[in-house]
Order: structure tokens, then C-alpha cells, then sequence
């Protein structure tokens, strides 16, 4: 029997802002659900508490611009708490799978922070992933699925060249929805090259189609990565009654999903359905990981919809699974030299845009090509909100010496440059996260 | 005023007599398992007779009665017929009882999504029929919430003039969300409904009383109207007991109390914070059957006077565990095996029975193992000590785990700890010393620990409470416990103010309802409101609050030579 550990904190008494989608209401009708279907009384599930989450786990996934303090509130420390307490009691053995149903969501939140984008501030999963690699060491190899609507760009942005995690998102197109990021050529930075894998779908993706997409691509790549954990984001707003994308997902098709995929631990995504779908998606996606019969789990809604996937994107579908398949397997032969240059550094610039805080980033990020281990990463950073320079350098887990030494030496010079207002070195072999504000 | 307090337990029939706060008289007769009745009037006339004639007594009950009905099985042959709508497979929700589905659902707002129909209702209940259940449970899911398919399909069935002994409605026994333990609840208060029903008549034929009430899972009491409506209450009335002893009893009236009730076979365990007790927070277990039926928190362990005791030898180092299993009656007592009864006879802890058939048995006990009788018995009473404690450290780690919904419960967590260790039992006085001592609290022991449930049963008070769900956008409210379901009068004006007081007014209407003269102080004990948001724009709200009448048990003291 499967037992599952089932954090619940929905956070009744916090929102964004009282209309907004990451609301009160929104987990309401999921606890009324899942209370009303006895669920918890059946041998296979427990509840837990959640933790908060402490300022130091929450450093090691993000820089914060100024500060944690200046953005953080308690919600965001207890979904996090509660992604880490989800994944304690699958590493130390207590439930065989866990799942975290906690909001506010995190996957949009990127490594450095200037405020909350796509209403995230902190990253769960990446704060979760990180917890888990402090206890199982550097080798750890973790696999992240995001099943959210919207591309993970914040977890893809903090793993993008980090050659032990995978990270697979399945996605509406970016050219038809928010971030507009996600595409097949973003495939991981140079010590990580492939270890992206963007799925973006088009509009109007059914179960038929979001489930090919898992069988014939996500369990074929994560058989191949032989990953020790798999993470599964579960974003419920490829559903068909979300208001904010254009799938046509059930909790039927959620289920399913989730028993193909045998995630290790759940961390709920977004989700703005919280009626329609949000209360038989999470119901199913608990089901599914029992090991329970899921096949009574029926939106009151599903007659009025058609919901017969159209030919269109069938096709399309088809195509992007061959497209994401090749690449994945041409992963190892691609040509690092034409993509990333043979200079020392790999250097990017980008403008990256705050929705729910309407701010604007611009960030340069050089990131040094080594051939003995993923290469330190150094990035400045300044916003139209906070306009004063912050400087980070960022070793990789399985730093090697060369790299540490020069990265130590670059952050030394950083700490005494009169050009950042804010310094951060990031540590995660040591476990150590320095930050000195000027 | 007089209160003659009566539990029917087990083994004995408890009885105490008070006047006002005092305890006049207590009494101790064996149960007759056939005749509870008979057991209550046997300790009844002795208590009478420390009572002037013609004097006004209030009496109340505590009986094993819908307890053992359920263990034993011996209640109304019951079905049950449901209305899941779509959600878990029924046959994957572990219910141990038959049940007949109809069609039609309730979605979570209370909103009708599929009507039922009523010649599948008729179907079903003649098919239970045929099965040969004489009583009824009908339940849907979010009946609560609306309970239009769970009457409809009464109503079809008793015009179809199918007749059962008894049917009970889901919304009517159980206001919690929890479909399963619902429908448990309901099929077992049909299964019990005939027992009590037969239990009330021959009750009401032994005295004149001023009242009789009737002591419920949660410690608290109903009438016997009440009783007979909702006798699926009364199970488990015997924990409940011990737990209001405690609160009558005990010096520490405004603290937080870990209630440790030591027996012969079990330890049962109780939690009071700020001097009220903590409850299940889904409803009782009874029998393996996960009810909704509000309780006292109560865990029991197996350990007791009588345990067992096991002794392993390893490299040297002797071992002991006690229990789960009852060894039976004390070698001291003229048993045939050690208990831990002999442990503290022997060390001389307490005066039990015969000290010397304690030692010898210790002796021939661990002589095979190169002991000592003492070091037989001081490793026993040790190993008590270690297992109580660590049973206490497993209560306190459930309630502290228990998971909350929002940031004021997180960040502003009660404290549980207890602070100081309330004991009932006849081997507390000799073990709880040591187990304060390990834990660092203060112990108190209870007097008149032999008659406490007689006591609790006398000390409780009337409970009841009420949920009121309101859904402004719906333009509907519901209180199920008492059976109100109607439309919000000008549901936009309908505020949080609004709800609570509508609350706490419905709340005293239903307290008269139930038999109670004065009204004592009213507690709101959740409270939820929501904005409904569509589209941008707050279309109604919800409301989510749980009302009661503080519980409590009334002061009693105990004078020299009761
Ligand atoms: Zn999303
Ligand atoms: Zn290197």
C-alpha cells in the first residue's frame, strides 16, 4: 500500500489582494472536498503540519533585492516549510510519497528576487530541492516535472545549468500566454546543456494530448536520467474551466497523469479554477498517488464542455513529441563551442518583467565555461524599483577548485567594488550564504 | 438540589449522590450485562436512602449500553442507502456495513447538480428489505449543506409505504464534513435507536425524577428526548466520564491538565487545556468504525494493574514490557501470574491483597532469569513508568501536529503542554509519582478514583453547539443540528457581524430546545468568512462558524470521610 503524506495549508486568511486569483477562497472548496470525501480516515493518507521554512533554506534557492525581509511574509515561509516538510517525510522514510497543497505557488520565482512575478516570491520546489540536496549530498539527481499551465520559467532560470537536476516543463505555448518563455531552443546553460526541457503545448491540449506528452516523451527522458527523486510541480490550470489559459485538461486527465508519473513528492502550482476544477483536480491527484480508484472523480461541469481535442493540435502535438524526443536524445552531441562561445565566459543579458509587482529587471549573468565542473555564475542585477547594483557569484554543487578560487576572488573584488550597492556569494557544498549590503 | 450520577461500566455500576457540590454517598454494584436497568436500580436504592424522601433529584447516566449494542453487534439489522455523486469509489472507502447507491449529487456549495430518482430510492430500500434490514441510514454527500435529496429519498420511500423501525437522515446526526463517517454515523444511530428507545421506557419507570439526563461521548449531557433522536451520542460516555471527574475534581481549574485514568487492563489518556477539554477533532472510533459523533479526546493503552508482564533477557541486561494483553487477576489477589499489581504490592508501594503471594510470585517469576524479586519488581514498575510516559509524549505529539488552516492558528499555536498530571486509577498513587517526576510536573491524585465515573457522570453539564454555514451569493444558510435550512433575508447586508450573531441567537433558541433553563456562556470555536470572487469581482461570501455552550463540569468537593 502507498502511504502518501498530505501537507494541506491552505492559508485562509491570506491573499495578494482581496479579488486577486491567489485569494482566501482559493483552497476552500478543495478542503471542503477532500474533508466531505473522508479521505484522511483511509489507511493510505496522513496529514501533517507544515513548518516555516528558515530564512537560510529559503537563501539557498534566491537572491533577494534588497532583502528577504523587505518581501517576505509568513505564507511565503510556510508554503515553503511546507514543500521541505513534504519532502522530510519521503527522504526520512516515513510516507512513500507526500504531497504539499500550500499556496502562495513558486515556480515563477527565479533565482534573483526584486519582488513577486506571476504570483510567486519564493520558489518552492528549488527551496524543497535544495533542502533535499543538503541531506543527500551533491550526486543527488532530481528530476522536476512542471505540469503548471504556465511555463516554470523560475525553476527552469534557478536549474539552468545545474547538471544534476532535470527539469521538464509542460506548458501553453509562450507565445500565446504569460511568461512567453519556454520554448524548445532554451535548453540549459553550458554545464547543463540539455537538462531543460521545454514541452510547450498548444492552445486547446486535452487529456489525449497532455497524456501522449507524458508517455512517449517525459517517462521515456526520466527513464533515461535515472533521476533518485522525481518532483512533480502540479500546476491545475491546464483545466478546461481555468480562467486564465485555454486547455481542456480534466481531473480525469490530472489523475492520470499523475499515476503514470509516480511523482516522489507533489508541490501544488497555480490553479484559478478554485470551484469548477481545483477541488476534483487535487481530489484525483491525491487518489492517483494512493494507488486509489480515481474513475468516480467527475467535474459537475464536464457535459456542458466538448472537449474533444481538435485534429490541429493532435498533429501538432505529434510533432513537438518527436521534436523534444530528438533533442533529448542529441543532447550529448550538440555543439557546445557554436552555442556558448569558446571564450572564457558565457555571458547573457535580459530584461525580465515583474507582473504582480510591475517591476522591471535587468540582469547580465556570465557564467564561466569549465570543462571540470558546471562553471561559477556571476550576475548583476539592478531593477526600476530597486536601481542600485547587486552583485551575486553563485558556485555550482561540485564546484572544482579552479572555479572556487576564482569565484572566491570575484567576490572579494565585488565586496570592495563601489559599483554594488549589495554583494552575495552562494555557496551550496559548504552550505554557505554570504550576502553583505553596503 | 440532588444529582445522583450513575455509569453503568463494564465490570461495575458506579453511583455517587451529591447536593450541590458535595458528594454525599458513593455506591459500587457488579453490572448485569443483560439488565442494565436492573444494575442502575440496584446502585439507585442505595443511594436513596442517604436522600429525604420527597426530595427533588436530578439524575444522570452514563451507560455502556449503544457502546456494547455496536460491539457486540446486537443492534437493529440496518442499510444504508447513499448519494455519493462522483468523488472516491465507495467500495475503496473502507465501509464495513451494506449500503444501496442512488444517482443525484450535491456539489460542495450545497448546490442540487443531479436530482435523485425516486423509484431508485424505492428500489434500494426494498432491496435492503429483502436483505432483511429492518431500520434505515439515508445519506448523501454535502448533505449538510443541502439536505433536498436525503428527504426526497425519504419521502419516496415512505410513500412508497415501505415501513422501517427507523431511518435517520445524514444532515440530521452529523453538521462536519466527512461523507464516510456520516454515513457510519447514521447506519449506527439507526442500529442503536430500538436498544435506547426500549433503555428510555424502562428508565422512565423506576423513580421520579426531576430530570434524567443522559451522558454523551463528548462529556457533556442530553435530555432523554434527546437521546432518542440522536442516541448514537451516548457511545464512548464512559472516557467522557473519567475526563469530567478529572474536571470536577481536580485543583488546577484554569490549567493545562494531562488526565491519566490508570485501570486494571487499559491507561486511558486525556488532555485538558485552560480547563477545557480537548476533543476528537473528526468524532469517536468505535468498534473500528470512524464516527462523527463528538467526543472527548481520549487515548487508551494497554497497560494496566493487571497487564502482563514480559521479561527478556539479552547479554545479560533484563528487560521488561507490560502488556497490551491482561494477565488476569494479581498473584496478590490470587491470581496465577505476576502483574504489575504485584510489582507494587511487593515493593510496598500501596497496600494490595496479599504482599507475600506478590513476592513469592515475583520470585519463581525471575529466579529462571538469575533475578531477584526486587529487581523483578523494581524493573516492572520502571518499565510502567516508561511506557505511561512515553504513551503521554505520543498524545502530546498527535495534538501538537494537528494540522491548521491559517496563519493565526500557525503562528498563534495554544500551548498544550500540561502542567500538571491529574491521575485516577488505584495503582496511580504507587506509579504516578515516578512518571512526574520523568516528566517534571506536578501530580495530582484525584480522590474517590473508584467511583469517578459515577462522579463525572453527576458533574457533567449539558453541551450543544451548532454550525452555521451561510453562502450570501446562494442566498443560503444552514444550521443542520437543528434542522434549519433557509434563505438569507437581503443577503447582501449579510455581514460577518451578522453571521455571528445570528450564530449565537440560534444557538440559545437551540440550548432551549434542548432542555436547558439558563443559558450559560456561549463560545464561538471556528470561524471562517470568504470572499466569492468571479471574474474580478466579490459576488457574496461565505461563512463558516461553529458555536457552543462552554463545556464544563460542575465543582465538587470532596469532604472527610465520603
Ligand atoms: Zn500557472
Ligand atoms: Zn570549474
Amino acid at each position: 500500500m502507498a502511504g502518501v503524506g498530505l501537507i494541506f495549508f491552505p492559508a485562509f486568511d491570506w491573499c495578494i489582494t482581496p479579488d486577486h486569483p491567489e485569494r482566501e477562497e482559493r483552497l476552500l472548496y478543495t478542503r471542503d472536498q477532500i474533508q466531505e470525501e473522508g479521505i484522511l480516515d483511509l489507511p493510505q493518507f496522513r496529514e501533517y503540519r507544515p513548518r516555516m521554512a528558515a530564512e537560510k533554506e529559503i537563501q539557498r534557492a534566491h537572491v533577494f533585492v534588497p532583502s528577504l525581509r523587505a518581501h517576505i511574509t509568513e505564507s511565503h515561509l510556510i508554503a515553503a516549510g511546507g514543500a521541505i516538510a513534504a519532502a522530510d517525510l519521503v527522504m526520512g522514510g516515513k510516507e512513500e510519497r507526500a504531497c504539499a497543497l500550500v499556496r502562495p505557488p513558486g515556480h515563477h520565482a527565479m533565482r534573483v528576487v526584486h519582488g513577486q512575478r506571476g504570483f510567486c516570491l519564493v520558489n518552492n520546489e528549488a527551496v524543497m530541492v535544495e533542502h533535499i540536496r543538503q541531506k543527500l549530498g551533491p550526486e543527488a539527481r532530481i528530476a522536476i516535472v512542471d505540469t503548471d499551465v504556465h511555463h516554470g520559467d523560475g525553476t527552469q532560470d534557478i536549474y539552468y545549468n545545474d547538471p544534476n537536476v532535470l527539469h521538464i516543463s509542460l506548458h501553453q505555448d509562450g507565445r500565446t500566454l504569460y511568461p512567453g518563455t519556454g520554448f524548445l531552443s532554451e535548453r540549459g546553460g553550458p554545464g547543463a546543456y540539455g537538462l531543460t526541457v521545454n514541452i510547450p503545448l498548444p492552445p486547446g491540449t486535452g487529456d489525449e494530448g497532455i497524456l501522449a506528452v507524458m508517455e512517449s516523451l517525459v517517462l521515456p527522458i526520466l527513464k533515461d536520467f535515472q533521476p533518485d527523486l522525481v518532483i512533480n510541480g502540479a500546476g491545475q490550470d491546464n483545466h478546461f474551466t481555468d480562467p486564465l489559459a485555454n486547455m481542456q485538461v480534466t481531473a480525469q486527465g490530472y489523475a492520470r497523469l499523475t499515476e503514470l508519473l509516480k511523482p516522489d513528492i507533489v508541490v501544488l502550482e497555480g490553479g484559478y479554477a478554485v470551484e469548477g476544477a481545483l477541488p476534483y483536480v487535487n481530489l484525483g491527484i491525491l487518489l492517483a498517488l494512493a494507488g486509489l480508484d480515481y474513475s468516480h472523480v467527475i467535474e459537475p461541469d464536464l457535459t456542458r464542455y466538448n472537449l474533444r481535442q481538435n485534429q490541429a493540435v493532435t498533429e501538432t502535438i505529434a510533432y513537438l513529441i518527436d521534436s523534444v524526443g530528438e533533442q533529448w536524445a542529441q543532447r550529448r552531441e550538440a555543439d557546445l563551442e557554436g552555442i556558448f562561445g569558446s571564450g572564457d565566459f558565457f555571458q547573457r543579458n535580459r530584461m525580465i518583467y515583474y507582473d504582480t509587482a510591475g517591476i522591471t529587471e535587468s540582469q547580465r549573468s556570465c557564467i564561466r565555461l569549465c570543462s571540470t565542473c558546471a562553471g561559477w555564475e556571476r550576475i548583476e542585477t539592478r531593477s526600476d524599483r530597486f536601481r542600485e547594483m547587486t552583485c551575486a557569484v553563485l558556485l555550482p554543487w561540485n564546484c572544482c577548485s579552479k572555479c572556487r578560487s576564482e569565484a572566491e576572488a570575484e567576490y572579494e573584488e565585488a565586496a570592495f567594488s563601489r559599483r554594488f550597492r549589495k554583494v552575495a556569494l552562494h555557496d551550496p557544498q559548504k552550505d554557505h550564504f554570504t550576502e553583505l549590503r553596503k | 438540589m440532588y444529582t445522583i450520577g450513575i455509569d453503568v461500566g463494564g465490570t461495575n455500576t458506579d453511583g455517587a449522590l451529591l447536593f450541590g457540590h458535595d458528594i454525599l454517598a458513593v455506591v459500587k454494584v457488579p453490572t448485569d450485562h443483560e439488565d442494565l436497568v436492573g444494575s442502575t436500580r440496584a446502585a439507585l436504592e442505595q443511594l436513596l436512602k442517604s436522600c429525604p424522601a420527597g426530595a427533588e433529584i436530578e439524575l444522570q447516566l452514563s451507560t455502556t449500553l449503544t457502546t456494547n449494542t455496536i460491539v457486540e453487534g446486537k443492534g437493529t439489522p440496518t442499510a444504508a442507502v447513499v448519494i455519493p455523486g462522483p468523488g472516491l469509489n465507495l467500495d475503496q472507502c473502507g465501509l464495513d456495513l451494506p449500503f444501496h447507491v442512488l444517482s443525484g449529487y450535491v456539489d460542495h456549495r450545497g448546490r442540487v447538480i443531479a436530482d435523485i430518482k425516486a423509484d431508485q430510492a424505492v428500489d434500494a430500500a426494498l432491496e435492503a428489505k429483502r436483505q432483511g434490514a429492518e431500520a434505515l441510514a439515508i445519506v448523501g454527500k454535502f448533505s449538510q449543506r443541502n439536505p433536498r435529496l436525503e428527504t426526497a429519498a425519504a419521502q419516496a420511500i415512505r410513500g412508497a409505504g415501505l415501513e422501517f423501525s427507523y431511518i435517520t437522515l445524514g444532515h440530521e446526526i452529523a453538521a462536519r464534513l466527512g461523507f464516510p463517517r456520516r454515513v457510519v454515523t447514521a447506519y449506527l444511530n439507526s442500529q442503536v435507536a430500538a436498544a435506547q428507545e426500549r433503555f428510555i421506557r424502562a428508565v422512565q419507570e423506576l423513580e421520579e425524577f426531576r430530570t434524567i439526563r443522559i451522558l454523551k461521548a463528548d462529556g457533556g449531557t442530553m435530555t432523554l428526548a434527546q437521546s432518542r433522536q440522536r442516541p448514537i451520542e451516548t457511545i464512548l460516555s464512559g472516557p467522557a466520564a473519567s475526563v469530567m471527574a478529572a474536571l470536577a475534581l481536580t485543583r488546577y481549574t484554569e490549567h493545562n491538565v494531562a488526565v491519566v485514568d490508570i485501570g486494571g487492563t487499559t491507561t486511558d489518556l486525556a488532555v485538558v487545556v485552560g480547563g477545557l477539554p480537548v476533543y476528537e477533532r473528526d468524532g469517536a472510533v468505535i468498534a473500528g468504525y470512524p464516527t462523527a459523533v463528538p467526543a472527548v479526546y481520549s487515548r487508551s493503552i494497554g497497560l494496566g494493574g493487571d497487564s502482563e508482564v514480559h521479561l527478556t533477557v539479552e547479554e545479560g541486561r533484563a528487560s521488561f514490557t507490560l502488556g497490551p494483553k491482561r494477565a488476569g487477576k494479581p498473584a496478590c489477589l490470587g491470581g496465577a501470574h505476576v502483574t504489575p499489581t504485584d510489582a507494587i504490592s511487593a515493593l510496598r508501594l500501596a497496600e494490595v491483597g496479599n504482599r507475600e503471594q506478590a513476592v513469592a510470585a515475583l520470585q519463581a517469576f525471575a529466579s529462571p532469569h538469575g533475578l531477584s524479586w526486587q529487581e523483578a519488581a523494581q524493573g516492572i514498575v520502571d518499565a510502567f513508568v516508561h511506557q505511561l510516559c512515553q504513551a503521554i509524549h505520543a498524545v502530546y505529539d498527535e495534538l501538537e501536529g494537528r494540522p491548521v488552516y491559517t496563519l493565526a492558528e500557525f503562528l498563534e499555536k495554544p500551548e498544550l503542554m500540561p502542567q500538571v498530571i491529574a491521575c485516577l486509577g488505584t495503582p496511580a498513587p504507587a506509579i504516578m509519582p515516578a512518571v512526574g517526576e520523568k516528566l517534571g510536573l506536578p501530580v495530582e491524585i484525584l480522590p474517590c478514583s473508584a467511583s469517578a465515573n459515577a462522579i463525572g457522570s453527576a458533574a457533567a453539564r449539558p453541551t450543544t453547539g451548532i454550525t452555521l454555514h451561510a453562502d450570501t451569493a446562494l442566498g443560503q444558510m444552514s444550521i443542520p443540528e437543528m434542522g434549519l435550512f433557509k434563505e438569507i433575508e437581503r443577503p447582501a447586508l449579510f455581514d460577518q457581524r451578522r453571521a455571528r450573531r445570528e450564530a449565537l441567537e440560534r444557538l440559545v433558541e437551540y440550548a432551549r430546545q434542548s432542555g436547558l433553563d439558563e443559558v450559560p456562556e456561549l463560545d464561538i470555536v471556528a470561524e471562517e468568512a470568504f470572499n466569492i470572487v468571479r471574474g474580478f469581482r466579490t459576488v457574496g461570501r461565505i461563512f463558516h462558524i461553529g458555536a457552543q455552550i462552554r463545556p464544563g463540569a460542575r465543582r465538587i468537593r470532596v469532604k472527610e470521610g465520603t
